[in-house]
């Protein structure tokens, strides 16, 4: 099912930037005769870089646990994850194709996301209630992957400040995943009120993750400056699978041993990127363009 | 056209790591928590039972009780948990293992009053079916033989090792008993052994295939390897240990005579994946050599397992390491080479107790751990076949 609404998607994409075409090619209103440079104007080629800062939200599809609970509610225990509250970074290339106001990018990308959960436990004695223990898990998951988004852009204006809205497709390959786990604990069973923490454990983390596929939308705002084009754009990424490898959810034995196993999740991101773009067709040998 | 074509070739590849049941039903780790301060759980025994689920027989601390009390736990395929029973305090000092006659599961007990062996009957899911007096007391170890039971026990009043056969209605077939020697101080270590004051002793009964029976209990003021055929008053065989420091941890029978053996001597550890027993003479066991084992806590508790990894014949050694970990030791049985070894824990202790094949060619194996460094809880650890010739795929 989820191929078949994924496949729909992707199609609806698809013929909606052939829609545009479409909806060109019938204006009947009458038109200026297109000039040369109008016509050069039609189609770009823009190749260039943007960097910037991103947010991810991890999203749960089911929860695994190495602590089992016998004799207490397992929502005890549950892991409690953060919603786009830490900052990852990214930077891409880009290569856009633009002809009539749509335009057709991939934009390979290096990024570094982050995101944590915790989890606590307690220990007690009902009838004595110095002999209690709680515990705080404290996890920082940091995964690096390789993007390769395809977007669709349409140009809403076409002025120097040329404000777009996107939509694309991206597929995510795991270049590496590390795990930082801090425990923090209170002992009040030890002749005072005992406050302590562990030293963090930080383990590699790579085989508990996989490639996995989104889509994303987003808006942006070009700006003509000279000959290049400045871009500034924020897009909401979606994960669409499953991030983690299913058959080594305990495959870490350092995790698994404080009672970790990774969940089932999506991942998704938000992701603010600026860069610069630069045309590669010029009408003339002194690198101009006309469009400014 | 192109395109849309490309996307789909993707989204196809990428829609493959959904969630995977089977995946998780192969492998996976749990550690079955009690939020109870003082609570203390140890595992004995593990089995699979016929709905791809577990049955764990355990130990608990009592308060009200020398001896440790029975747990029983049931958990599902995917190691969840299902039911616990803390059994009633009359019932005390649980041994392993979990022995399978007429589709039920027994263990013998003792009683906490008159120390009486009991044998109770528990069906699939864990819940009591029966209860059966058995002759003697101290139970101390057990084994499968047919469609009995062996059973070796401690005769405190006459100082005796008893070895018998009981039927699964707790009737006493057979039986023999071996003096372990006059005095105290010979009964110290056994005495503490059950009270769980001491080091667990590793004491166990088998027979060979169709053969003598033996155990490994205490005889002649010595822990000792001891071939009987329950009817001669004296031991066929002998292998002597060095009273309590010494002697044999672990011995499972391979085919043609051979053994596969762990000894421990004054805190060192070996393992004899395939040994050859002088069962109708008095050897020593410190005469068997066998390879050294020094990662391994003193006198370590040993596991052995016979099973098959990849269509090999393996001889499985499973015991405690000095670094708080399971050590898994894998041998080909029929050379006795090393294939392989794996490790299992980290960060909290963990210490073996059983481990049993799994209906789908991988391992589970069942320790106890101590959550947060000091709570005693039962673990298990579920290896895939896969992760099993990884592990065991031999050099």
């Amino acid at each position: 099912m989820k191929v078949i609404l994924s496949l729909t998607l992707t199609f609806l994409i698809c013929s909606s930037g052939y829609g545009q075409f479409k909806r060109k090619s019938n204006n009947s209103l009458p038109k200026p005769r297109p000039t040369q440079q109008t016509k050069f104007l039609e189609k770009q080629w823009w190749l260039g870089f943007k960097a910037g800062t991103n947010l991810a939200q991890a999203k749960p599809i089911q929860s695994y646990t190495v602590m089992v609970p016998t004799n207490y509610a397992g929502e005890l225990n549950l892991k409690s994850y953060d919603s786009f509250l830490k900052t990852g970074s990214q930077a891409a290339l880009e290569a856009t194709f633009y002809y009539k106001g749509l335009s057709f990018s991939v934009q390979p990308t290096y990024r570094h996301t982050r995101f944590t959960y915790f989890n606590q436990f307690r220990w007690y004695n009902a009838e004595n209630s110095a002999e209690t223990l709680e515990l705080r898990y404290d996890q920082e998951q940091k995964l690096d992957y390789a993007d390769f988004p395809f977007f669709i852009k349409y140009d809403i204006l076409r002025d120097k400040l040329r404000p777009y809205v996107q939509v694309g497709i991206s597929y995510s390959l795991l270049i590496n995943a590390n795990k930082a786990v801090s425990i923090k604990g209170t002992d009040y069973a030890s002749g005072g009120t005992n406050q302590f923490s562990n030293e963090t454990l930080i383990v590699g983390a790579k085989d508990l993750f996989e490639n996995y596929w989104g889509l994303a939308a987003g808006v942006g705002l070009d700006y003509n400056l000279g000959n290049v084009r400045i871009v500034l754009e924020g897009s909401y990424w979606k994960g669409m699978s499953n991030i983690t490898n299913t058959k080594n959810r305990f495959g870490n034995d350092r995790l698994a041993g404080i009672g970790d196993a990774q969940d089932d999740m999506k991942l998704n991101n938000i992701v603010i990127s600026a860069g610069v773009l630069f045309p590669m067709r010029f009408l003339s040998s002194n690198f101009k363009t006309l469009d400014r | 056209m192109r395109y849309l074509f490309i996307f789909g070739l993707l989204l196809l590849a990428a829609c493959s790591n959904e969630s995977d049941p089977a995946a998780d039903k192969a492998s996976f780790t749990r550690i079955y928590d009690n939020n109870k301060f003082n609570a203390t759980y140890y595992p004995i025994d593990i089995k699979q039972t016929p709905d791809g689920g577990y049955l764990i027989l355990g130990g608990r601390r009592l308060t009200n009780s020398n001896f440790s009390g029975i747990y029983l736990l049931k958990v599902d395929e995917l190691g969840g948990f299902i039911a616990e029973t803390e059994v009633a305090d009359e019932l005390v000092a649980p041994i392993g293992p979990l022995l399978v006659a007429n589709d039920g599961y027994y263990f013998f007990c003792m009683t906490n009053v008159g120390l009486q062996t009991q044998l109770v009957k528990l069906d699939a899911d864990g819940t009591i079916d029966g209860q059966f007096n058995v002759a003697g007391n101290y139970p101390a170890a057990a084994a499968q033989d047919g469609s009995n039971f062996l059973l070796l026990s401690y005769d405190n009043q006459d100082k005796e090792s008893v070895v018998s056969v009981v039927t699964p209605t707790g009737s006493v077939s057979s039986s023999k008993s071996f003096s372990i020697g006059a005095g105290d101080a010979v009964e110290e270590p056994i005495i503490n052994h059950y009270l769980r004051t001491g080091r667990q002793l590793p004491f166990l009964v088998g027979r060979m295939p169709g053969g003598v029976f033996y155990f490994n209990g205490f005889y002649n003021y010595t822990l000792s390897l001891a071939f009987t055929n329950l009817a001669a008053d004296e031991p066929q065989g002998i292998v002597q240990g060095q009273q309590d420091d010494g002697g044999l941890s672990q011995v499972v029978p391979l085919e043609g005579g051979k053994f596969a053996l762990a000894r421990f001597n004054f805190g060192d550890n070996y393992f004899l994946p395939t040994a050859t027993l002088n069962s109708s003479g008095i050897s020593a066991s410190t005469d068997l050599g066998g390879n050294s084992m020094p990662e391994l806590t003193p006198n370590a508790t040993v596991k052995i397992l016979r099973t098959t990894i990849n269509a090999r014949k393996v001889v499985l050694y499973a015991s405690n390491t000095r670094s708080k970990q399971i050590a898994l030791v894998g041998y080909d049985e029929s050379t006795g080479s090393l294939i392989g070894s794996k490790y299992l824990g980290f960060s909290n202790p963990f210490e073996v107790a059983s481990l049993t094949p799994t209906t789908d060619g991988g391992l589970a194996v069942c320790g106890t751990t101590y959550v947060a460094g000091r709570f005693a809880r039962i673990c298990i650890f579920k290896l895939s076949a896969q992760e099993l010739t990884e592990a065991f795929k031999g050099f």
